[in-house]
Order: structure tokens, then sequence, then C-alpha cells
């Protein structure tokens, strides 16, 4: 055999085993990947085209779970609610955070790590006990809120907050923002450490104001990180799940049901796992949109 | 040596694989999962039994999970999806019957259960076609409770029948307001944040102006009635009686122990033993007041159902521990005192001398209708409170609140027409 085939030879081979090395390492994310995103994904597709329920074979009805979500008025009570939640939470936890990161950056290295742990504790804190002692600050008869609302005057009798149609969906947002501005800060004063400082110094000698440097300078340069904590934000509150369970279920009048929470309570309450499914189709069509729009407005910055 | 070191981890894995399978023996392992009922939650008393078990049946492990009604469904339901159910769970009809036994996920313990021992409520472990989802264990007629304390203090004993713990819609009112003039703003709350604890609020409502909730066949709901309607427009005008969609009936319990709510409409002898360190005041249980003063309370009646899970040995060993603590009259008499409630068959020795039990035994007459087996429940409960939810923000009168009941019981009915 030449000399340089027998060489090609050896080197298609190396590659193969370079390859298949690669392929085997990727092989048991690809394993999850495929089992707990890719296969739920098209089951979650394709039982939204049956009648499925437990005990019996399923059934397919077409587009009829699609037809019935249009006709049906809690479905549309969800999304606007989960639309009122998405549209004040986003934009008030990233200006939130942007701004609480522009103030603890400046502090000592200390100081920034304390800031940095206190706006991160509620993240690692289990949800449930975050949520019970919103609940009990939150309670009609004795909690915190009504107490110091009476006390000063505020108020002058209890508001029942959580069942009260006029504030339940506000006092979620409310716990939802608390839960939610951690991972930004992190996320931001790590971007503002990251800043070339070179540029805005040389912005600052060349006249530019503060605020200038910051808009000019730093926000273009931190575009990535907003854009991953807008994306982040916004698919964390369409899937709201948790507070609404624990603390109302969907009401008072379905006045906090979301979306994610009539995905469950038809799924798993009614066992109607078709219809179920069939919204969550349409929650991840306009979860992939939003994104979509996110990265494209981001990518024309 | 590389070689033979490889085959041999080899070997050990292939053994560790196949090895539970291809070595079995006659040994079995069953699993129990149990909701909170008594001390049915407690790994030492569940323990005692399984000890027990096991020295009579030592080839049989009996694993046990403890559910609580915020997410035992949940968790049920997705162990029968993933096709990994329990082989026994304890509970009530309105699960092992009306849900999981309609659905055909259950075995049928009819030679469990000997001709005549469970008469009084073998009709409510039964389903439409006669098998028998449910060995009945326990019963209660759940109740409601009073703060004797705060109702002696506002002179509100006058309008009870103390000897039978009884009391009229019109004198229920008039202790209620009676202790609302005493300066106590939260007398009762309907609470409707949830399907928990449910039965309290269906009893009071279709109690207090002789309403009913399904009809007798169990084949439809009928709480959409004038009655009905009366009742929760009485409610809704009433002072010191709120509708909190906050809160459901364990919120309402604490409320209740901790003095804040004076009186409890979802309570039974559990409760109060449960809460027994934390009750500062003296708790008097009460029947739903009714027109005349006779109630038809909500029964509870709480046994084992099995699961099919298509395989014999597991199904027969399962079985054997349910005949293990129901046959013999000294096991049985335990597994009843361990869940607080009355047992469900005759047997001499249960809460001999306690005089609470007594005490709660005086309501077991006054039960209803077991009506929980009635076709469509899930959605008949969940739609009951959302009901209350709507008719507290309410005007209150008749009509809307007759409309408000149409609304939830057509949407039950629909279900139980597609079961």
């Amino acid at each position: 055999m030449p000399k340089n085939t027998l060489a090609a030879s050896r080197t298609r081979r190396l590659v193969l085993q370079e390859n298949v090395a690669a392929y085997l390492f990727l092989l048991p994310f690809l394993i999850f990947f495929v089992g707990f995103v890719l296969y739920p994904m098209f089951m979650c597709l394709y039982t939204s085209f049956f009648d499925a329920t437990m005990g019996r074979k399923d059934i397919f009805v077409g587009f009829a779970n699609y037809r019935e979500l249009t006709a049906d008025p809690v479905f549309w009570v969800a999304l606007k609610n989960t639309m009122v939640i998405v549209i004040v939470s986003v934009p008030i936890t990233c200006a939130f955070s942007l701004w609480v990161a522009t103030i603890i950056s400046r502090m000592p290295v200390a100081a920034t790590s304390a800031f940095r742990c206190i706006f991160y504790l509620p993240v690692v804190t289990g949800s449930v006990a975050v949520t019970m002692v919103w609940k009990w600050m939150f309670n009609n008869y004795y909690g915190i809120f009504n107490y110091l609302g009476k006390s000063t005057g505020l108020i002058e009798k209890s508001i029942n907050w959580l069942g009260d149609p006029k504030y339940a969906l506000g006092c979620i947002i409310l716990i939802l923002l608390t839960t939610s501005v951690g991972q930004p800060i992190v996320l931001y004063v790590s971007a503002l450490d990251n800043v070339d400082k070179t540029l805005v110094e040389a912005a600052e000698v060349d006249g530019a104001t503060p605020f200038q440097a910051f808009w000019r300078v730093k926000w273009q340069q931190m575009m990535p990180t907003t854009l991953y904590i807008l994306v982040i934000t916004t698919i964390n509150s369409f899937q709201c799940f948790a507070l609404i369970q624990l603390l109302t279920s969907g009401g008072p009048k379905n006045s906090t049901m979301t979306i994610m929470y009539y995905i469950y309570y038809n799924a798993f309450k009614l066992y109607r796992y078709g219809y179920g499914n069939a919204m969550g189709v349409i929650l991840a069509i306009i979860i992939a949109i939003l994104s979509a729009i996110q990265f494209r407005l981001g990518q024309e910055k | 040596m590389k070689k033979l070191l490889a085959l041999m981890l080899a070997l050990i894995m292939v053994f560790a694989l196949v090895g539970p399978t291809a070595f079995a023996d006659d040994n079995v392992t069953i699993s129990l999962w149990t909701y909170p009922i008594g001390k049915w939650t407690d790994e030492a008393t569940v323990k005692g039994f399984i000890d027990a078990f096991n020295e009579v049946h030592p080839e049989i492990t009996v694993k046990v999970e403890y559910l609580d009604y915020t997410n035992g469904d949940d968790k049920i339901n997705t162990a029968i999806e993933g096709g990994q159910a329990p082989d026994i769970v304890m509970e009530g009809p309105e699960r092992l019957i009306a849900n999981w036994g309609a659905k055909g996920l259950m075995l049928d313990l009819a030679d469990l259960v000997p001709a005549g021992t469970y008469e009084g409520v073998a009709g409510s472990c039964t389903s439409a076609d006669g098998k028998v989802y449910e060995l009945p264990v326990c019963m209660t007629a759940h109740c409601m409770a009073i703060n004797k304390d705060v109702f002696e203090e506002a002179d509100a004993l006058q309008y009870i029948d103390l000897e039978n713990h009884t009391w009229t819609t019109e004198n229920f009112f008039k202790a209620v307001q009676a202790v609302y003039d005493a300066g106590y703003e939260y007398v009762g709350t309907v609470f409707c944040g949830g399907q928990g604890g449910d039965q309290g609020t269906r009893a009071l409502v279709t109690n207090l102006c002789g309403g009913t909730y399904a009809n007798p066949e169990h084949t439809e709901y009928t709480y959409a009635s004038e009655e009905n309607a009366k009742a929760l427009s009485l409610l809704c005008a009433q002072d010191g009686i709120s509708f909190d969609p906050a809160i459901v009936a364990s919120d309402e319990i604490q409320n209740f122990v901790n003095g804040t709510f004076q009186m409890a409409f979802c309570w039974n002898a559990t409760q109060e033993v449960n809460n027994a360190d934390a009750l500062g005041f003296d708790v008097f249980p009460m029947a739903f007041p009714a027109p005349e003063g006779v109630p038809s309370l909500q029964g509870g009646i709480w046994g084992f159902g099995v699961f099919d899970n298509k395989d014999e040995a597991r199904a027969n060993a399962a079985k054997e521990f349910i005949k293990f603590l129901t046959e013999d009259d000294g096991i049985y008499a335990q597994v009843v005192e361990a869940t607080n409630f009355q047992p469900v068959r005759d047997v001499a020795g249960v809460y001999e001398g306690n005089e609470l039990m007594a005490e709660y035994a005086l309501m077991n007459p006054m039960m209803g209708d077991y009506y929980q087996i009635t076709k469509g429940w899930t959605t008949a409960r969940t739609e009951w409170w959302n009901m209350l939810q709507r008719v507290g923000e309410s005007d209150g009168t008749a009509e809307t609140i007759l409309a408000e009941l149409t609304q939830a019981q057509d949407a039950a009915n629909a279900a139980a027409a597609a079961e």
C-alpha cells in the first residue's frame, strides 16, 4: 500500500475515533435531552389532539381541544392574568435589578458580596417556605400588613389581600418580584464588573456625563446580559405556578388564574390530559414568539 | 489480567441487573400509601402493625408512603399514569369508588367481606355495578364545633340543645349574632380557597334550609335549589359570618384553635385529639343547624382499596395484609383506635372509657346520605368552592345565588354525564 494512502487511512481512523469519543461524551446529556425535553414536547403536541383521560384509551379529536380553548372563558381570563404578570413583572424586575446592581457594584467588595447574598437568598430558599411566610404576612386576621396598616391609620379595617379579587393578583406579582430579582442582580453586577473600564474612562475624558457614560458605553456592553435576563424573566413569569397553587388556587373568582395553573387544574384535577396539553402547546408558542422577538430586538441593538 | 477484571465487572453488573428476578423466591414486596387518617400518619404506629403482620407473614414486605390531602391525589395519579400505582391505598369511597374504581383501576374486594359484616356502610363502599372497591375500616359523622367558653360569655348557649349537641337554623343565627354582639368580629367563616374540607361548607349550606346536594340514586347533583340559595343568602347577610376565598379548611381549623374564629365548620374527633395541646378553651362539637334541629350529617368512611397492578402475587399479598388488619377483633380494634374514628362493625373494647369519643359518637345516628360516590364528583367539588367564592362577592340576593348554584350544578352534572 502506498505510504500516503496509509497515512490518509490512519488520519481518517483518528478523526473517526475522536468523533466517536465526542459523541460518547455527549451521549448522557443527549439521553436526558431526548427523554426529558424532546420526547415530552412531542407527547404534549401529540396528546393535544386526543381526548385523553385516566383509565381508558385516548380518542382522537383533531383540533377539538384547540377549538374548545377559544370558547373557554377561564382560559382567556388565565391568559389575560398571565400577560398582566409578564407585562408588569418583567420590566420592573429588569429595571430594579439594574438599579440595585449599579448601586452595589460601586460599593466595597465585601459590601457588594453581602448585598448579592441578601438579594439572592429568596432564590435559594425553598419556594414553599418563602410563600408560606408571605401567606402569613398577607393573612386577613393577624397578618403583619393589616396590623401595620391599621396601626398607622393607612387602612380602617383589615383587607383580605389574597381573598379579594382587587388585590390578589397584585400580591402575587409582588411576591414574584421578590423571588425574581436575585439572579438578575447577580448577573448585572458581574456584567458591570466586566465592562471595559478604558472605554468608560475615554468617554469621561471626552466629556461624557455619568448618565451618558452609562447609557452609551456600559449599557451597550451589557446588552447580552440584559437580553438573557429578559428572556429568562419572561419565561419564569409565564410559568408562574407554585405561588398560585400554594396561595390562591387561581381564586378568588379566577382573578389569579394563570395558564400554568389552569393546565395543572385540567390535567391533574379534572384528568383532561388532552385539553391541558393543548393549552401547553399554546403557551409554548406564545413564549417562543416572545423570546424570538426579544432576541431579534437584542440583535438589532 | 485487564480482560479478566473487565469480565468480572461486567458479570457483576449483569447479576446486579437480573439478579432480583433471576433468583426470585416467594418474597413479595407491596406498597401501602395512606392519607392522613388519625395516627396513620405516624410512622411508629404504622410500623407496629407491619411488624405484627410480618410475624405471621415474614415473606411479605410492606413499604409505606404517607400522603397529605394537598398533593396526595397528584402523587397517586402520577403513579398510576407511570404504571407505578401503589398496591394498597387507605382512603374513602369518593376516591376509591367514585374516582379510581369508576375508572376500572381497582380490584373487587368482595371476597374479603363476610356476609352481613359491614351492613351499615357496605352500600357506600360498593360501586353501581356491585364491586366492593373499599374494605371499610372506620367512619365518622363530620360535624362543626364551637368555642364553648366564648358562647357562654356571650350568653349564646341558650340557643343550643346541649344534651344532643344540636340547634335549629333560627337559633344558630341568634347564637352567631349574640357572639358577634359580644365583640367577636369573626364568629364563623365559610372557607372557599379550595376543596380541602369542603364537607363542612356542603353540610352547612344543605342543612340550613333543608336542601340537598345530590339525588338519592347518586346519578345527578341537586344543589341548585331555592333552599340552598336561601341558606347562602342568610349566611351572606349574617353579622360575624364571612366568605373567605383565601383560606381552606386547615386554615379555618388553625384559626379556630388559636381563638380567632369562634366556630369551625370542618371538625371531627381527630381534630380535637390532634389539637389537644394547642386548644386553650373548651371545644363543644355541634351538629350542623337544620330547620327542626335534625340535620343530615356528612359521613366519612375510610378503608383499604387495592389497585389492580396485574400482579397476582402482589394482589394476594395486599389482601392478606388487609385481612390481617381487619379480621381479628383485637387487631381491628387497634387499627380503628389509630384512626381516631368509629368502627364500622361491631367490635368490643374500642375507646373503652374514652369520654371524648363517646361525645363524638353522638353524631353517628345523624349521618346522612353518602353522596360522594356520585359520578362527576371531582368536578362537583371544584365547582362548589368556586361557586362559594362568587357568592361571597355577590350582592347576596337569593336570585343571584341561585344563578351561581345553577351554573355550578350544570357543570357538575355535565361531568357526571360524561363519565
